[in-house]
């Protein structure tokens, strides 16, 4: 017993040989830490001593492998809405999101309540252009049901060879319409910015995600911008951010860094001193040339979005038009396990270079500035946030009301895009609507919910 | 498992488990299992290093049981040692200041399975199936079952509220509710309309053998036998309990035959249940058994043996269909595993798991308007991870016993065919399932 005791308390995993670890182990430690280790070792001899009667007594002999999943599963939804395992198969299907290209729809998809939810339909899509939105539950896919499949199940259903069918089953909104979809599959191309021209003289830049492939694509959008435009005529830049839902902290840094040559962008602390970290803007990394700046946040905007808006609102560097961003203030790593899958863990939160915490809190805009919700998707569009969440990190006094997250999908209804342009152009937007009617609009929101929407965890499909 | 008995739906723990075997069980597992373990110790290393905060190992542990157990059905879970006390408390039938509710868990709520009789929610009015939301100012999301029970204990004479969802509509409705000291009486009998006896089980707790004997006495001594025309023995709503009190109330019915068995995957989890001779109570007078969408488990057990041995007859809706067996297995100070090892078939063979047993006659209760949709049990197959049980599955049937006798279309079917008449209140089967 002692001799386990020390050998967990050094860190090695359950179920290794325990003799052979060395009794002197024990001298180390202070009584506390023996306290502690002990407490830990009853832990997990508990934990295996049910796997143990589970296998030698359940009814059916139990796949251990699924066993242990759901375990770790369970072990990781008891921390927060984040922290998640991946096996071999999702921790490919992540690498592919962060990278390359597949055979899909097109939409962001997390799981609520057993069922699968669309986060946000993706730009350009075959989703995008059959009219599925945000907040669509989809409850069949080609005549199966969803209830039952892990969200890994569905997305691969949804994936497949491009040019084949899919049939979706939706129910939306709080009067659950059903609606079938058939949508043709084809090429999805993790394509993280877009940009043009807009106005004649604003360089409109739309970043969706966060991959590896952002700050490239930033880049060469910006060249492309600036040779578009007379430098004499350009009055600014959109950086549109909403619904976006994230990405790598990495390329949010250099994003960030591409607007401000100087100063902290983000700071995280966790537990452990290598969680703890700042970063500052690169000298020479500017590539704006001091041009204006409007940020676009909504409801759908989380976390890397959240930690550039941060940032460029901290540094004065950008006016931020929209709703309030979705709050999420953490930062997840992902840790290869074995020769398999991967753990996608929560080890810090992040801080803008103002010292705040936009946990379970969200960005407000400088200007707040609602979308026009068509009459039939009223009271659909609005995202609940982090604050929401099941489990979440705690951080203070929350706002657990939900902020729209719809935009229009024709330009010229974008009033968001129209009150960027304008201040650009020397307008000052006004506000549609004071913080009260804020608050009776987020009263419309559907009834507090429930389950963990795991934007985070959101997979493209 | 020789070393504890098989329960139903509950158990106490009546093994021997020594202190040292977890030791074993790591070791064995490590040389079978031991991919997967190390796998799992590395994930909880790995959280519990670098977690952006100090992570609470028990919750984690806690997390990690509870979710893989909950992969296996619905019926297997982790009693920490305050949840198996609690659960002791209710196999023996003691007493605590509550409501009376049977609760179970579902989607993050706390689901109503079945108000118990003369308590203080069956008085004001809670049905099975009502979804509690809140209870005093707490919702009940992100509750345990315990934490959400445990709020609604307390000393008798408080006052508590529930916010309940009910039905497909999910009216909201509110409840404040006084407490009182809730005895788990499983047994209640009287004579009915002069000549019969009636034994109503509301679960087969410790007592509920004890119960039915006090029952058959009572019986005895008010009517003579004479008199006594014959049985009604009532198990709507009736959860289930322990396996061996299903069998010794079976067994107060019939002299002989087989009464259940059991088979799980290990040759020492195959056990026969069979009638004892000479203890057989009821002196063959005719017996009339009540089932609903609500009685599950070892109530299945007994009306499935009376039905096969043509002892009783079935009158009501289709029972719930939870055909295995739970073990309480003992943690040592950690408390207990309650663990799905068995299947239990009735004497003719057959599983009623995710089936249910069809009532000889079907009998439907008039539901209020107000309680139409709302008072359907889902049934097992309707449970997320059952056992499957072949494709023939039923879900959902209806579960409403009206509060008042002379409403009760099933209690009076049940009287009229002990007087001997087969008279036309008893509906088809056939409008029966499609009510469903």
């Amino acid at each position: 017993m002692n001799r386990k005791v020390g050998y967990l308390g050094l860190g090695v995993v359950l179920g290794a040989a325990a003799t052979v670890a060395a009794p002197q182990a024990l001298s180390y430690m202070s009584p506390a830490a023996y306290a502690a280790a002990a407490d830990t070792y009853r832990q997990l001899n508990l934990f295996g001593d049910v796997f143990d009667k589970i296998r030698s007594d359940y009814v059916e002999k139990p796949d251990e492998a699924k066993l242990i999943e759901a375990a770790i599963n369970g072990m990781l939804a008891s921390l927060d809405p984040h922290s998640s395992y991946m096996d071999a198969k999702a921790f490919k299907d992540m690498q592919v999101q962060t990278k390359g290209e597949f055979g899909g729809l097109g939409i962001e998809v997390t799981q609520e309540d057993g069922l699968v939810k669309v986060v946000t339909p993706i730009d350009d899509t075959p989703a995008a252009k059959a009219g599925i939105l945000s907040g669509d539950i989809i409850t069949a896919i080609d005549d199966q049901s969803t209830q039952g499949l892990t969200l890994d199940q569905a997305v691969e259903k949804m994936r497949g060879a491009i040019n084949s069918p899919v049939k979706l089953k939706i129910v939306r909104g709080p009067k659950k319409e059903v609606k079938d979809f058939t949508v043709v599959r084809d090429l999805i191309r993790v394509q993280s910015v877009r940009s043009h021209v807009e106005d004649g003289d604003i360089g409109y830049i739309r970043i969706t995600q966060f991959t590896e492939q952002t700050a490239e694509g930033l880049k060469a959008a910006m060249d492309k911008l600036h040779n578009d435009i007379p430098a004499d005529k350009f009055k600014g830049y959109i950086l549109d951010l909403r619904n976006n839902p994230g990405g790598l902290l990495d390329q949010s840094i250099d994003v960030v860094n591409s607007f401000i040559d100087k100063g902290e962008i983000v700071s995280t602390r966790g537990r452990t001193p290598d969680e703890t970290q700042r970063f500052d803007a690169r000298p020479g990394g500017d590539l704006s040339g001091g041009k204006p700046l409007v940020v676009l946040i909504n409801g759908g905007s989380a976390s890397a979005s959240e930690i550039v808006s941060g940032a460029l609102q901290d540094h004065k560097r950008a006016t931020l038009i929209g709703t309030r961003s979705f709050g999420k203030g953490s930062v997840q790593t992902i840790m290869p396990l074995g020769q398999e899958g991967a753990l996608r863990l929560t080890t810090a939160r992040y801080y803008t270079p103002s010292g705040r915490s936009i946990q379970a809190k969200g960005i407000e805009p400088d200007y707040r500035v609602l979308e026009d919700v068509p009459d039939d998707l009223k009271g659909k569009d609005d995202m609940k946030g982090e604050a929401s969440l099941k489990g979440h990190l705690a951080n203070g006094d929350e706002d657990t009301s939900g902020s729209q997250a719809y935009v229009p999908p024709d330009e010229k209804d974008d009033k968001q895009l129209a009150a960027a342009i304008g201040l650009l152009h020397g307008v000052k937007p006004s506000e549609t609507t004071s913080a009260k009617a804020d608050k009776s609009d987020a009263a419309k929101v559907e009834t507090p919910s429930a389950a963990a929407a795991r934007t985070d965890a959101a997979k493209p499909n | 498992m020789t070393k504890s008995l098989p329960y139903l739906a509950a158990g106490v723990a009546a093994g021997v488990m020594l202190a040292g075997l977890s030791e074993g069980a790591l070791q064995a597992a490590a040389a079978i299992g031991g991919d997967q373990l190390a796998l799992f110790g590395e994930v909880f290393n790995k959280v519990r290093d670098n977690y952006a905060e100090k992570p609470d190992d028990d919750k984690l542990i806690k997390g990690a049981i509870d979710g893989m157990l909950a992969s296996l059905d619905p019926h297997s879970t982790y009693f920490d040692p305050k949840a198996l006390e609690d659960f002791q408390t209710s196999m023996k039938g003691e007493e605590f200041g509550g409501l009376g509710l049977e609760v179970m868990m579902e989607d993050g709520l706390v689901k109503v399975v079945s108000p118990i009789d003369d308590t203080p929610a069956a008085r004001a009015g809670l049905l099975s199936g009502d979804l509690v939301t809140r209870i005093d100012d707490t919702p009940v999301k992100g509750l345990t079952l315990k934490e959400a029970v445990d709020k609604m204990r307390g000393p008798a004479k408080s006052s508590v509220r529930l916010m309940v969802e009910r039905g497909a509509n999910k009216d909201l409705k509110e409840y404040t509710i006084v407490r009182e000291i809730i005895h788990v009486q499983s047994v209640r009998s009287h004579v009915e309309d002069g000549d019969i006896g009636y034994i109503r089980i509301t679960q087969f707790n410790q007592e509920a053998y004890d119960g039915v004997r006090k029952a058959f006495d009572h019986f005895r001594s008010d009517l003579g036998s004479s008199k006594l025309k014959g049985y009604i023995l009532d198990l709507r709503n009736n959860p289930g309990g322990l396996l061996n009190q299903a069998v010794e109330i079976t067994n107060s019915f019939v002299d002989s035959g087989p009464i259940v068995s059991t088979r799980g995957r290990n040759a020492d989890q195959e056990q026969h249940y069979s009638a004892r001779p000479g203890v057989n109570l009821s002196q063959g007078k005719p017996l009339v058994v009540l089932i609903n969408g609500g009685s599950a488990s070892a109530s299945e057990i007994v009306s499935g043996a009376l039905q096969d041995l043509k002892r009783g007859t079935l009158i009501g809706t289709r029972s719930f269909g939870k055909g295995s067996v739970q073990t309480i297995l003992p943690l040592g100070e950690n408390g207990a595993l309650k663990l799905t090892t068995a299947r239990y078939y009735t004497p003719s063979g057959r599983s009623i798991q995710a089936k249910g047993i069809d009532p000889d006659i079907v009998v439907l209760e008039n539901i209020p308007d107000d309680l139409k949709g709302k008072v359907s049990s889902l049934g097992e197959a309707s449970l997320f991870g059952h056992l499957r049980n072949g494709t023939e599955e039923e879900k959902g049937s209806d579960a409403y016993v009206p509060p008042e006798k002379d409403k009760d279309t099933q209690l009076q079917a049940a009287i009229n065919l002990l007087h001997g008449a087969k008279p036309e209140t008893l509906k088809s089967p056939a409008p029966a399932v499609s009510s469903q």
